[in-house]
């Protein structure tokens, strides 16, 4: 080309140089407005108009790649390639498009709630529940963010001993959701991990807007390994949370759910010895007890049967003390000694006398006592 | 392979369920509540001293 010369484009050429300038100077260029004319097309190409309150340009975009729901009248913001068309249109291809602004936020957030809960997405009997022992963690977060610095703080005040890999993602903006897809199939095609845990702290509406991306949504719902999510404060619900297997309030309340309390264990097991050394205590006072009634029940039968051994010998003496010959001589009786034959001196002894008496007559007696 | 903290309370709540079961016997508790207090201890160490370990994964997860 001459200074002096005109440069002569063919059409072509003019529409390939055009591209390549709109290329250079707006790669990648992130444009807000309204959608407006919004249609699908044979089901797989979408066409809108973005628009403003002065001027309108047209919109492409593959089915695919919508991951939320559109309607006419929301305020979206779109990643897109300017081009110049064959025939001379200038449009946007769109890579990527997100809702922006309360409204339109909650309008798609809706609209995909209700098509994913019809396709039976966030249906409690797909709930799995955490391991009980929890070993190993995956983390999908960004390093950077303060809800992960939170999490990772109640993590390591509560638990130890558990290996944590942490896939660094993006958790907002318009690259976000292929970053925790990508985390997401990593730790699935690994199978190392025995949960994962999707965290990010508080944001607004327009920050959290990623975790209702109908791809990540689907992609939690998809996990192989359980999926716990710690998005936001107590009051935000996403699609991903409806998804996920268990849902956390916040960063930090994740950690809790999924670690025990080292001072709780500690206070358990403090108790638990305490409850064993009174246990044991109480059956040595329970044995110490049972051998002392042993004891005095020993000693109570001793002394019964030598109470009961003291009366018989009372009794046997008593019934000594009758046959003592001297009991009879008392009662008047004699006690007559020798061989009773006539003419034999036998001897006659009483209570208070011994007599010698010469035997002369002897008579016998009948049973009735009489002489006979 | 030193066992781990979940193996030792196991271990731990065994021993004090023996002391609640048949199988108690006082000629055995006295040498088993002193492998229990010396179990208790040992826990209640690895309590206070296990850690983390938390490894970023060099991945770069921005790339498709």
């Amino acid at each position: 080309m001459q200074n002096n010369e005109t440069q002569v484009y063919s059409v072509s050429d003019f529409q390939a140089v055009c591209n390549q300038i709109l290329e250079t100077a707006f790669s990648g260029v992130v444009i807000e407005g309204e959608v407006a004319s919004f249609k699908v097309n044979q089901g797989k190409f979408v066409f809108f108009d973005l628009k403003d309150d002065q001027s309108s340009v047209g919109c492409f975009m593959m089915k695919f790649a919508m991951r939320f729901p559109l309607e006419d009248g929301m305020r979206v913001r779109v990643r897109a390639l300017p081009k110049l068309t064959n025939w001379g249109k200038f449009s946007l291809t769109v890579q990527a498009v997100t809702p922006v602004g309360e409204g339109s936020l909650k309008k798609s957030f809706e609209l995909l709630k209700k098509k994913l809960t019809e396709e039976g997405l966030f249906a409690p009997a797909k709930k799995r529940a955490l391991p009980p022992e929890i070993q190993k963690i995956g983390v999908i977060s960004s390093t950077q963010a303060a809800g992960y610095a939170d999490f990772c703080k109640i993590l390591n005040e509560r638990w130890g001993g558990l290996e944590v890999q942490v896939a660094h993602t993006q958790v907002q903006g318009m690259v976000a959701a292929d970053q925790i897809i990508r985390a997401l199939n990593y730790f699935n095609e690994r199978g190392e991990v025995q949960v994962i845990a999707v965290i990010r702290g508080g944001g607004s509406a327009d920050d959290l807007a990623v975790f209702n991306d109908e791809a990540l949504v689907r992609a939690i719902a998809a996990s192989k390994i359980p999926v716990i999510t710690g998005i936001g404060h107590e009051v935000d619900e996403s699609l991903c949370d409806l998804a996920a297997d268990v849902v956390a309030s916040t960063p930090s309340n994740a950690a809790q759910m999924l670690t025990r309390d080292r001072r709780e264990v500690s206070r358990q097991i403090n108790g638990d010895v305490l409850r064993v050394q009174n246990l044991f205590n109480s059956k040595i006072d329970e044995i110490v007890r049972e051998n002392r009634r042993t004891i005095e029940q020993i000693r109570n039968d001793i002394v019964v049967k030598m109470t009961t051994a003291e009366s018989e010998v009372d009794s046997l003496c008593k019934v000594l003390e009758q046959l003592n010959p001297e009991q009879v001589l008392r009662r008047g009786y004699a006690l007559i000694t020798g061989e009773q034959q006539i003419g034999n001196v036998v001897k006659i002894t009483t209570i208070d006398k011994e007599i010698e008496a010469k035997i002369e007559k002897i008579l016998e007696r009948s049973e009735n006592g009489k002489a006979n | 392979m030193a066992k781990q903290i979940s193996d030792k309370i196991s271990e731990l709540k065994a021993g004090v369920d023996w002391f609640y079961s048949d199988e108690f016997k006082l000629e055995l508790a006295s040498e088993k509540y002193k492998e229990l207090t010396a179990l208790a201890k040992e826990i209640q160490t690895d309590l206070a001293e296990m850690k983390n370990e938390i490894n970023v994964i060099a991945e770069d997860f921005s790339k498709e």
